[in-house]
């Protein structure tokens, strides 16, 4: 969570701190730590050999091996399936939610209002997710509903902070002078949202939606606890596969998602500075 | 024609409220050059937002030929407006910035391209229609700005500081091209600004505000020549304002005296003056410099700067009673002099407070 986060933090001034000493050591060591175990993976995703600790020669037999596997080709469809629907969802809530807390005026609790929208970050995710298993299970049993819609209500309520952090950054940052000149010429409120501020809005709209997707994809706790059978995304799945050791196949599954995450998380960075 | 019937604006509520405009009423004439001059916080841009509809009167009206606006949507009012800061839409080319209005109106295709092409032209921008706003000079976006607010045809234009932005060279351009384009089109503007030398040579009729009310309304000369109030004098540029003793009245005229001189019969903003200490308006350019004994002074005191200009010097001549007076002359005197000050009686001006 901490890396999105700082994702929205303007740089400071950190020309004085660059000179203090150990800065430099500090920083590759903590560097080395958090990506040393990612690069080690990826490494021996390619390694033509059953051992993740032992290099023999490069190969990409177990990235065909998990295209074929059709466990994994399923998990990864359900994932994206769920990620996807949830992803729409949430952004929808979150522009409507940043709309309200940006452009509604000064209200009472509105600072309630955005403290609520962001208070899910800093809940433990354990406790969202028994939560929701208790919710779900008492909702379930009172519709008789079952299916994959309930895995994807509870993904596009957890998305929802992180969708709404990069909209509302962007709606602060706007002038509302282009929402009242659009007035000023005639359009509707609604034909005011849909020429003017949508369009602007858009950057700030496609990273939350990105980091809605990531953050749903990456989902394992609150997915084990809700998921029904047959809803294994592809987390659940490798974790399921951990259990019996690492294989050079979960490597490579691994491999796939984090240049999926590398490469959502480098199109929000710069999407968020072109709009600067 | 638009009539603001005692209107009165007020931000937050209760204790901590600030009253931004209090019981104002103001006719601006059709198809007139309007300007709302007066000093930061003094209400303008408020009322020009009140006319524009991004803000709703706490307690009067705001009627446009005789219909009331003043609770209408500002989508609603056939009013459009220049924004300091242009809002220019910057993911639009500049055409369809100038065509937007009419856009929103459901006009049809071809007329808003003619409108758009008309108006290009009319602001000297005919060739930038396909370009991009962040590709404009600022005096650009201003004319782009002036050309989106005019295409739908509103019956009253609002400009907000629109020249505040524009460096001297650019600001005089725009003056007389502003100025044009009013007679041009025969629409009502309503110009906001800060500067009075803007507003004495654009306008048709001004009006002073300050505080949250209006101080005086007339044409610029009315208001360089004969200001009403100390506040309204000081505020118009350079005139001096000196002591006088009021002595009474004649007809429409005021009796005063400077120190124990003789009496004297001159203007006065009001003749319900009480008798006593009073302001008097003195314009620099009225004012002869004469020797200290000369029976023509009126005023006397002693020269203490002097700033020579080309076509002649300004000097400063503080009072014996300590207040300090503008005046041009062709030779200045030395610094130190002790002068006397005669004027034009008829160009004396008695203020309110």
């Amino acid at each position: 969570m901490a890396k999105f986060m700082s994702l929205f933090r303007r740089s400071t001034g950190s020309r004085e701190l660059r000179r203090q000493p150990l800065f430099t050591g500090m920083s590759w060591l903590v560097l080395v730590f958090l990506y040393a175990p990612i690069a080690v993976l990826v490494v021996f995703s390619f390694n033509d050999n059953r051992s993740v600790v032992r290099w023999t020669e490069f190969s990409l037999r177990w990235y065909a091996a998990a295209l074929e596997n059709d466990d994994i080709r399923r998990s990864a469809m359900i994932s994206i399936q769920v990620a996807f629907t949830a992803t729409v969802f949430s952004t929808v809530i979150a522009t409507m939610a940043a709309l309200a807390t940006t452009r509604g005026g000064v209200y009472r609790g509105r600072a309630a209002a955005i403290a609520l929208i962001n208070q899910p970050l800093m809940i433990p995710e354990i406790v969202t997710a028994i939560a929701t298993l208790a919710f779900f299970s008492i909702l379930r049993q009172l519709t008789g509903v079952t299916g994959i819609g309930w895995l994807i209500l509870a993904h596009t309520v957890f998305c929802v902070p992180f969708a709404y952090m990069p909209i509302r950054a962007r709606l602060s940052d706007m002038s509302v002078t282009y929402e009242a000149a659009a007035a000023d010429l005639y359009a509707s409120p609604w034909q005011a949202f849909r020429h003017v501020t949508l369009p602007l809005l858009m950057p700030g709209v496609m990273a939350g939606a990105m980091l809605a997707f990531v953050v749903s994809l990456d989902d394992v706790i609150i997915t084990l606890l809700v998921a029904g059978p047959g809803e294994t995304t592809l987390p659940i799945y490798i974790l399921g596969q951990i259990r019996r050791g690492v294989t050079p196949e979960v490597n490579a599954v691994s491999t796939i998602l984090i240049g999926l995450t590398v490469a959502m998380v480098t199109l929000t960075f710069f999407l968020q500075r072109k709009q600067k | 024609m638009i009539d603001v019937k005692h209107v009165t604006k007020r931000f937050g509520e209760g204790q901590t409220a600030v009253t931004a405009l209090g019981d104002i009423s103001l006719a601006i004439p059709e198809g007139s050059f309007f300007t709302l001059l007066g000093p930061s916080g003094c209400g303008k841009t408020t009322l020009l937002r009140l006319i524009a509809g991004f803000e709703l009167p706490t307690e009067g009206e705001i009627a446009l030929d005789g219909d009331s606006i003043g609770h209408l949507a500002p989508n609603n009012r056939p009013v459009n407006t220049v924004f300091q800061s242009y809002a220019l839409f910057p993911h639009m080319s500049v055409a369809r910035n100038v065509g937007f209005g009419l856009e929103m109106l459901k006009r049809p295709k071809a007329e808003i391209e003619a409108t758009i092409h008309e108006m290009l032209e009319l602001v000297q921008l005919g060739e930038f229609a396909s370009r991009r706003v962040d590709q404009l000079s600022g005096g650009q976006q201003q004319r782009v700005a002036l050309a989106r607010a005019l295409a739908p045809r509103p019956k009253v234009l609002l400009l907000d500081e629109p020249l505040s932005a524009l460096d001297l060279k650019l600001r005089k351009g725009m003056q007389s091209e502003l100025k044009r384009l009013q007679n041009e089109t025969g629409i009502t503007f309503v110009f906001v600004t800060h500067d009075q030398g803007e507003a004495l040579a654009m306008s048709d009729q001004i009006a002073v505000m300050s505080a949250g009310a209006v101080r005086q309304v007339g044409t610029p000369e009315e208001i360089y020549t004969a200001p009403q109030s100390r506040f309204v004098a000081d505020f118009i540029g350079d005139t001096n304002i000196v002591n006088a003793t009021l002595l009474g009245f004649d007809g429409d005229k005021a009796k005063i005296r400077f120190g124990e001189g003789t009496p004297l019969t001159v203007q006065t903003a009001s003749t319900s003056l009480t008798p006593g200490a009073v302001h008097v308006a003195l314009r620099p350019e009225t004012i002869d410099v004469v020797d200290e004994g000369s029976d023509r002074a009126l005023l006397r005191g002693a020269v203490v700067d002097s700033t020579y200009f080309g076509a002649g010097s300004q000097m400063l001549v503080r009072l014996d009673d300590g207040v300090d007076v503008h005046v041009q002359v062709a030779t200045s005197r030395a610094i130190g002099a002790r002068v006397g000050l005669e004027c034009d009686t008829s160009m004396l001006h008695v203020l309110e407070d």
